[in-house]
């Protein structure tokens, strides 16, 4: 057609060949990442649910003008189960970090018996978040081993009824995540910490610094990154807490631990609105997404100044 | 006030002596290098006068004041470390300012302070750049005056120059002397590198196994090695040594090399103290000392091998036992093969007990 071409080079032949032996893998992507994505984007602006008796492709005849998303707006249930949300990881997330910050801290020096005490405090992370609800479930029931321990502490019988009292029930499951998930932020803040350049803090303690000045002028502007990872691994999956939750509570007493995991849980196998779910489903990820790109850009900041 | 004085100081790590027995007065004011090959014990040695380790016996002083119990904190000691350490994270005025404000010194005071040292050291414009990309040579300054900000009266060097690359050491070299002399702070510099003890120090303590072996003025310790270790270690080739036995001649007492022949007559200081050694002696002296002689008196030995390093010629004489390495000012017209014939210069004759190890000289 063109009459005059300009020669291709080598590397934009190499593009092109890279380009057509890794299409049928892109496809593939795509197609898992993009496409249930598309649907779900699709889905949330309809009534469709599985009992429409239509397939899924057909649901553009139950469009909704965007319904599902101004119900979303005033569905009070849903604003609590976020708000509930965003509470268990204001408090789950900065006690896992300082709980695990303080045990790397200890582990990062020697003491007899270190490597046994580091398989058992690594053993709540290894266990199945199902079995783990389980667990707890029955620790904190009112015959059970916690009031079991706080009665001997107190010397006088005590039947909290910890997962039907609402506030109790919520703190039931943070202690639950917090046993869970404190030895992942351990696991990554020792990593980071025995990074740090033992030079520079021994240089800092030749200048006089106490230990103290140098965690807070060394060791922790020295771990930036690595604690804004732990933070974002943890802030996200705390989000999405679920297993060990519902096991234990069942999102109840009443709503009073209902998170955004266990609200949607319950809209898709009880109410089966589909629609509304995939609208919810998707507000959250653009929220969590909004998050990650503040988080990742913290990071890249932080890495300006490589340890 | 700030000399140190090691007695009888003893390092062990579970079964492995590090360091046995050092005695070792360093001088006010003093640049002393402790000088060795890899785990002779000199860097175990400059931790413990930091405090980052402690002695297992003995005692370290600096004046009168003894330092057993003081933390690393409070001993008043400068260090530069072999990475300098730099706090990567923060800029340079942020690593001068460190000690003082790590100490509660007041902001204009710490601002004065940074501003002195950064003059002196030529780093005022370079105080707001952050310390993570910064040249070698600039490292080093930083690391000496965050040290030095703290004026203390001991500096400590672990082997600053080992990561730099043989033309930015000769600048550092004349850099670090230069500021020792504008610090005139007591300084203990560790080291491998015999050429920067040599250079740098105003005395040389050579070490080897944990074993103090010499301590002495850069010369003294070339000129007059108290042992085979330090004859071999300093000096580049080290000295050349070749077993023998004293034998009586009518030129006076020379020494047997066996299948080499006789030496020519040793120098007269070292004679007596010669002759009354027992058993094998190792004649000694510098391949700088030897000069080729054309059929003269000497040791006539075949070319192994040349080197020509441009303003120096090093010629490798002879196998195993006999073999003797001379070096030369100017090229030779030497090949492989060829037989030379080296006489070294008597006065540079240096003899040590085969047995001991130690040089045999007067008194």
């Amino acid at each position: 057609m063109e009459a005059v071409q300009a020669k291709p080079t080598l590397r934009d032949e190499g593009a092109k060949l890279g380009f057509r032996l890794t299409l049928p893998a892109q496809i593939l992507v795509l197609f898992i990442a993009v496409f249930p994505l598309l649907m779900q984007l699709y889905i949330s602006l309809t009534d469709w649910s599985p009992l429409s008796g239509t397939g899924w492709w057909n649901a553009w005849s139950m469009w909704n003008n965007f319904a599902n998303y101004t119900d979303l707006a005033v569905d009070a249930r849903f604003w609590s189960a976020l708000k509930r949300t965003a509470i268990v990881m204001i408090v789950c997330v900065p006690v896992e970090f300082l709980l695990g910050l303080a045990l790397a801290t200890l582990f990062a020096d020697e003491f007899p018996g270190k490597r046994i005490f580091y398989s058992i405090l690594l053993m709540p992370m290894m266990v199945v978040p199902a079995v783990a609800g389980y667990m707890f479930f029955m620790l904190f029931q009112s015959g059970g081993p916690v009031n079991d321990i706080l009665s001997s502490i107190s010397s006088f019988p005590v039947t909290i009824a910890w997962l039907s009292d609402p506030t109790l029930a919520l703190i039931a499951v943070m202690v639950a995540d917090i046993w869970q998930w404190t030895p992942l932020m351990f696991l990554i803040l020792l990593a980071g910490l025995v990074g740090v350049p033992e030079d520079q803090i021994k240089a800092a303690t030749l200048l006089g610094a106490n230990s103290w000045q140098r965690f807070v002028t060394i060791v922790l502007p020295k771990m930036k990154t690595i604690i804004i990872i732990a933070l974002a691994i943890r802030v996200i999956e705390n989000f999405k807490i679920f297993d060990t939750l519902y096991i234990m509570t069942g999102g109840g007493p009443g709503v009073a631990t209902e998170t955004i995991s266990v609200y949607i849980y319950k809209l898709t196998t009880q109410d089966l609105i589909w629609g509304y779910v995939a609208a919810i489903a998707l507000a959250i990820l653009i929220v969590l997404s909004i998050a990650a790109v503040f988080a990742m850009k913290r990071m890249a900041r932080a890495r300006e100044v490589p340890a | 006030m700030s000399a140190i004085h090691l007695q009888h100081l003893v390092k062990k790590f579970g079964d492995f002596t590090a360091l046995k027995t050092m005695d070792l007065a360093i001088a006010d004011g003093e640049f002393m290098a402790l000088l060795g090959p890899s785990g002779c014990g000199k860097s175990t040695t400059m931790n413990m006068i930091a405090g980052m380790e402690e002695p297992t016996g003995g005692k370290i002083l600096f004046g009168e004041r003894d330092m057993a119990g003081v933390p690393m904190g409070r001993r008043g000691v400068g260090f530069v470390f072999q990475n300098y350490a730099i706090f990567t994270h923060m800029t340079v005025r942020q690593n001068l300012a460190y000690g003082p404000k790590m100490r509660g010194a007041a902001k204009p005071e710490i601002d004065r302070r940074v501003g002195a040292i950064a003059e002196m050291l030529q780093l005022t414009s370079l105080l707001g750049r952050k310390a993570d990309r910064l040249s070698v040579n600039i490292l080093q300054r930083v690391a000496i005056g965050r040290s030095a900000i703290m004026e203390p009266a001991i500096f400590l060097l672990d082997e600053p120059l080992s990561n730099v690359d043989a033309a930015f050491r000769a600048i550092m070299r004349t850099e670090l002397k230069q500021l020792q002399r504008q610090f005139r702070q007591t300084m203990v510099y560790v080291t491998h590198d015999q050429l920067e003890a040599m250079t740098m120090a105003d005395r040389i303590a050579v070490m080897d196994h944990g074993v103090l072996q010499q301590v002495g003025s850069p010369l003294e310790v070339y000129n007059n090695p108290a042992n085979v270790f330090v004859a071999r270690f300093i000096g580049a080739p080290g000295m050349n040594l070749l077993r023998g036995r004293p034998a009586e001649s009518d030129r006076g007492l020379v020494i047997d090399l066996g299948p080499l022949g006789v030496t020519p007559p040793l120098p007269a200081a070292i004679t007596a103290a010669v002759r009354s050694a027992q058993g094998d002696v190792l004649y000694g002296f510098r391949p700088e000392q030897a000069t080729l002689v054309e059929g003269g008196q000497g040791l006539s030995l075949p070319v192994t091998f040349v080197e020509r390093i441009g303003a120096r010629t090093i010629v490798h004489l002879g196998q195993g036992e006999t073999a003797v390495k001379a070096v030369f000012d100017n090229d030779v017209g030497l090949a492989i093969g060829q037989t030379a014939v080296v006489a070294p210069a008597v006065q540079s004759v240096r003899v040590f007990d085969a047995a001991t190890g130690l040089a045999l000289r007067a008194g």
